[in-house]
């Protein structure tokens, strides 16, 4: 496992590296005043080599052209070496290991140059470098509902179609979210109100809908207090649709609205409509908002119950809290961790969870993009839209039974069965014994297929429109399997050899992509990327298998990685790739948090990810598990209210 | 004297900076054209973007003394008939990167408009600046039912975060604040249906929802729901009040722009009993607009640009940007080949993958010049609604091959109500990208209170004058 993370700097291979800090949390992991220990000791033993070594080191080698007068590059280590733990300087210190490890820096000019052993008491401080953040949730911010949520909430507030917000621009969801209001999002928030409404409610003079009258109930006679009347049924919708109860001053507000209806002449039932609009366009249903004051003199709170009942539900379901979770946030229980575990249980085991695998399973395979990739149709004239959305379905049939049968991770890798329709049979070749547009679960007998390596919709995503590319596709087993981060090739590549054409044309993919491998700047990473690739040659760009590449040369599908691992076949290298249980659950464990928080991981995180990775394994690598780990983790439960957490001291 | 009629607004826009929302509008209401201003058609203004930069020996032309007479390169081959309202300007540099070397294509586009690097210490968030179209937007957007257009040819939602920056810094070049980028509308039914809801009001658009069509009362119950939010703002942490006050500057927005509709519409209806100022300032029948049914890319760039054409012409915004295309798998089938444009431009000056470049750059000019020549064939005053406008098409890179940022490629085209002199090669401009937006501005008569980005000057060469 070093012999990789070494090759290939990255967000987790920092965390593998760590191997003795690490050790030493997870082996004092059995309560939390141990792991507390532990991690004190970790950072103090990181302040410590910071002082006597780290310092030195940068003092040494660096200082003269990234210190406090020069900064090379705009690169300078001025602040960063006074707040070693915080997270704005975290991609620095990366940049800085990968250049410390591939000997780039300090420059071979340079006739100061460090040891190999004090480049790897550097290396091992940066790794273990998380240990310095502060315990820190992360800020939780009001959080814009995205597009999908606001859809899904109004289906389930009002009834209506989700698609009523079609119109609205897609976004990204989870890590990258951009959680911004523009202009024209508030335009178009208000164009669907209006919608909603004139879908939901009579319109005037005509008589109330069936909805009008659960929402509005009847009209108050003669006598009654019209807006005492308003106002419980301002309380009632506001309850539902800011998810969480109104205050005073919130209710007061909607009052207003009325007014301004029944002022200008506005029957009840009409200023009520404008009421339940201006609901609809209020920052408390458009947002995840905090209910009651915050304690300004604190740094970091608690989740409150409804907050929490929010972020747990759309997190899971991509919509509002149902009637159970919401009255538990009511009776302030939610936040109990065997009570929240036990409601993302019952969540997961709603067909309604199919939401965690269209917004975060479907990123992390790479499958949100499948339904509008370009093919090269003249090649690939099968890849009609039944067989992408057939594609899309086997990924996600199978990522739902991993959930809700409760397996192992590894099941992601080394599993023996799918779902297949007739048309993504044929794909498998099993045309003859599966037919019909119903997709089913099918037992393989052949163990070069199951599991996410050989699906055909995940090999279709990393090839090119026209052929297969074995540099995408270990690209995609590094990083999204198993968490490592590969550097972009440089821009400048080397041009590679001249070759004769003709020799060239004869050759297979393998063989003309083997030649790059001769040169050291590319043979660096592509000597365990590329290996990957081949063992995955098997199967075409649409995921066929076949015995011979383009060229007509036969596969050759062996291969070795760091460590001594041979391979011949796509089913060997599956079963080295899920010997890696632990680095598939770290980056599965990491990739979820941050999906679930709709930020990047940083700081403490790092360190959260590592006791929750383990709380994971010792329960034998279980998804339901993993799911809940995170949704009663301390930055999911947590929030901190300042822009920005305590920067620590080296002392 | 031209646009003297801004010099009132700017009196007024005194101390509080053209580079800021305007709040005083909200108790001004909509802004008034001071009389005389109609006589003199506005300048309107339009960014085109593509990515990765260009095949350099086939983008700029061999020589300024021949740029008119000269076929012209390859990339610049569509643009032939309107040469002489092109102004092609070499020698214009880009943000330096540095630390952020590894981001060249998350930084392409983000420092475009802005000529800023990212906050480096904040870079999982978004902290930039505010984008030159919407410093434009905040000063001549009040005069028009949008204040600005932002269109896209591609769903604004790559996931790529290079060297940890927000992934919003692939897609997105126009951001309202350093933090609030500005998303882009993609599909052209939706333009069109926004940009003339006021005007189809009575042929039943209301059904669909349009903001125009909403209640007579949604101004005052927005100005509640306001108070409200200012309300719910004063009991929450900072962190929070600052994503509020994102909500707060859109509800505005969003108020002045139904305020905008309803005064357009007792505009029109003045016009319509003969009496009143006539707003409208084209001569010229508002042009067709078929949006496509398929998929070519060709034909859904050319809508994009018909409605900035008509969106201009009608002068329902005078400000526009447009990503024709982002850096990200991007493929243009309709070339022949379905190679992504961004693998193709790490070429080696291995030839075919040159001509694959080539084609993408030529075929994104093309959409350009498609635009350009619409506009230079509608009459508008004295002369063509191209005399009135400033369109700038460019990239940010210079060669994808190898990332650099030495001479963007940049063709400007339109007189900018003849503050721009034309019809010229300008082979050594020793300006920045902040420098030639700040210029641009200039000629558009937006006034700034500070420098654009890295700006440090006004590019005088440009300029007639």
């Amino acid at each position: 496992m070093n012999a990789r993370s070494h090759m290939l700097p990255a967000r987790f291979s920092l965390l593998m590296g760590g191997v003795v800090l690490s050790l030493s949390v997870a082996s004092a992991a059995e309560s939390d005043a141990d792991a507390g220990a532990g991690l004190a000791a970790a950072r103090a033993t990181a302040m410590k080599t910071h002082k006597e070594q780290i310092t030195p080191f940068i003092t040494t080698y660096c200082d003269r052209c990234h210190g406090e007068k020069k900064k090379k590059g705009g690169v300078t280590f001025e602040y960063a070496v006074k707040h070693p733990g915080a997270s704005s300087f975290r991609p620095l210190w990366r940049q800085a290991v990968a250049n410390i490890k591939t000997h780039d820096m300090p420059p071979e000019k340079e006739a100061k140059q460090p040891s190999e052993q004090e480049r790897q008491v550097f290396l091992d401080w940066v790794a273990g470098m998380k240990h310095l953040s502060p315990k820190d949730p992360g800020p939780f911010v009001i959080r814009r509902l995205n597009k999908i949520e606001y859809g899904n909430t109004l289906h389930d507030l009002f009834g209506v179609d989700p698609r009523i917000v079609t119109e609205l621009p897609d976004e990204v969801l989870g890590a990258g979210y951009l959680n911004s209001l523009s202009p024209l999002l508030m335009e178009q928030y208000l164009m669907v109100a209006n919608e909603v409404l004139s879908r939901i409610l009579a319109p005037a003079g005509a008589p109330p809908t069936a909805v009008q009258k659960q929402m509005f109930g009847a009209a108050p006679t003669v006598g009654q207090d019209v807006k005492a009347a308003a106002r419980e049924v301002a309380k009632s919708l506001a309850r539902r649709a800011y998810r969480r109860p109104a205050s005073e001053a919130e209710l007061d507000v909607l009052l207003r609205v009325f007014a301004l209806a029944t002022d200008a002449g506005k029957k009840y039932h009409e200023a009520l409509r404008l009421m339940l609009k201006a609901i609809l366009v209020s920052p408390q249903f458009l947002f995840i908002t905090p209910a009651g004051d915050v304690d300004a003199k604190r740094d970091i709170v608690p989740l409150g119950d409804h907050q929490l009942a929010s972020r747990l539900s759309y997190l899971l379901w991509a919509t509002m809290p149902d009637a159970e979770l919401s009255a538990l946030a009511d009776a302030g229980k939610l936040h109990e961790p065997e009570i929240l575990a036990q409601q993302a249980r019952r969540l997961l085991s709603d067909p309604r969870s199919r939401a965690l695998f269209d917004g975060f399973g479907a990123q992390w395979l790479g499958l949100d993009k499948l339904a509008t990739k370009t093919f090269d149709a003249a090649k690939f004239p099968q890849l009609t839209p039944a067989l992408r959305t057939a594609m899309y379905e086997e990924a996600r049939l199978l990522f739902d039974s991993i959930v809700r049968e409760n397996r192992s991770l590894m099941t992601f890798i080394d599993c023996d069965y799918s779902f297949l329709d007739g048309t993504l049979a044929a794909i498998y070749g099993l045309q003859e014994t599966v037919t019909g547009t119903a997709m089913r679960r099918v037992q393989f007998t052949d163990a070069n297929r199951g599991g996410i390596l050989t699906m055909p919709g995940i090999l279709a995503m990393s090839s090119f429109p026209n052929r297969t590319s074995p540099v995408n596709r270990g690209v995609w087993v590094l990083e999204q399997v198993l968490g490592e981060h590969v550097p972009p090739p440089p821009a400048d590549v080397p041009t590679l050899e001249k070759q004769d054409q003709k020799k060239v044309a004869s050759m297979t993919l393998r063989q003309r992509t083997e030649l790059h491998r001769n040169d050291p700047t590319c043979a660096s990473c592509h000597k365990v990327l590329d290996p990957i690739g081949f063992g995955l040659e098997n199967f075409d760009a649409i995921g066929r298998w076949r015995e011979h590449d383009e060229s007509g040369g036969a596969i050759d599908a062996a291969g070795e990685l760091p460590g001594a691992q041979r391979f011949t076949s796509p089913k060997e290298l599956k079963r080295i790739i899920a010997g890696r249980t632990a680095d598939l659950c770290s980056n599965l464990t990491g990739r979820l948090l941050a999906y679930a928080l709709c930020r990047q991981l940083e700081g403490y995180d790092e360190i959260v990810v590592d006791q929750l990775a383990d709380a994971v394994a010792k329960d034998g690598y279980r998804m339901q598990t993993l799911v809940i780990a995170v949704v009663t983790s301390y930055p999911f439960t947590h929030r901190r209210l300042t822009d920005q957490p305590g920067i620590p001291h080296a002392k | 004297m031209r646009n003297d009629w801004l010099i009132d607004r700017r009196t007024c826009l005194r101390g509080i900076g053209a580079a800021l929302a305007l709040p005083l509008l909200d108790s001004m209401g909509w802004a008034e054209e001071p009389a005389g201003a109609a006589s003199k058609p506005p300048v309107r203004l339009g960014f085109m973007y593509m990515p990765h930069g260009v095949i350099m020996e086939r983008f700029w032309p061999s020589d300024p003394a021949t740029f008119l007479t000269a076929p012209p390169p390859q990339i610049l081959e569509s643009l032939r008939p309107v040469l002489g309202q092109c102004l092609v300007v070499k020698g214009i540099s880009g943000v330096p990167i540095a630390p952020l070397n590894g981001a060249p294509h998350a930084l392409e586009l983000s420092t475009w408009l802005t000529a800023t690097l990212p906050d480096t210490d904040k870079r999982s968030r978004v902290n930039i600046a505010i984008s030159a179209d919407q410093i434009a937007a905040n000063y001549v957007g009040a005069l028009t039912a949008l204040p600005s257009l932002e269109l896209a040819t591609m769903p604004q939602t790559h996931k790529e975060n290079q060297e940890g920056l927000h992934e919003a810094y692939y897609s997105h070049c126009s951001y309202r604040s350093p933090t609030q980028p500005v998303p882009a509308e993609i599909n052209p039914r939706s333009v069109f249906k926004r940009l003339f809801q006021s005007r189809e009001q009575n042929q039943g658009a209301g059904k669909s929802g349009a903001v125009a069509a909403a209640d007579p009362l949604d101004r005052s119950m927005l100005d509640v729901v306001l108070g409200g939010a200012r309300e719910l703002r004063a009991r929450l942490g900072n962190g929070d009040q600052h994503k509020l006050d994102e909500y707060l500057d859109s509800v505005r927005s969003l108020e002045r722009r139904i305020f905008a509709i309803e005064h357009r519409q007792a505009d029109a209806a003045k016009a319509a009993a003969g009496g009143g100022p006539k707003r409208s300032v084209t001569d010229t029948a508002r042009i067709e607009v078929a949006i496509p049914e398929g998929d070519k890319r060709s034909e859904y760039m050319k809508v994009m640009c018909d409605l900035t054409v008509l969106a201009f012409q009608s002068d329902l915004t005078r400000v526009s940007t447009y990503i024709g295309s982002t850096p990200n798998g991007v493929s243009y089938p309709e070339l022949g080949f379905t190679d992504e444009h961004h693998s193709q431009t790490h070429h080696n000056n291995e030839i075919v993958k040159v001509d694959k470049v080539a084609r993408i750059n030529a075929f994104n000019v093309a959409q350009f010049a498609y635009m350009i020549k619409k506009m230079a064939a509608l009459k508008e005053g004295d002369g063509t609604l191209l005399d009135n406008c400033i369109m700038m098409w460019g990239s940010g890179l210079e060669n994808g091959n190898k990332h650099t940022r030495v001479n963007l490629p940049f063709v400007i085209a339109g007189k900018g109500g003849g503050t721009l002199k034309t019809g010229r090669y300008i082979p050594d401009a020793k300006g920045n990208q902040g420098d030639l937006l700040q210029t641009l501005l200039g000629c558009a008569g937006i006034p700034l209170d500070r420098p654009i980005g890295i700006a440090t000057k006004t590019l005088t060469e440009m300029t007639s004058g």
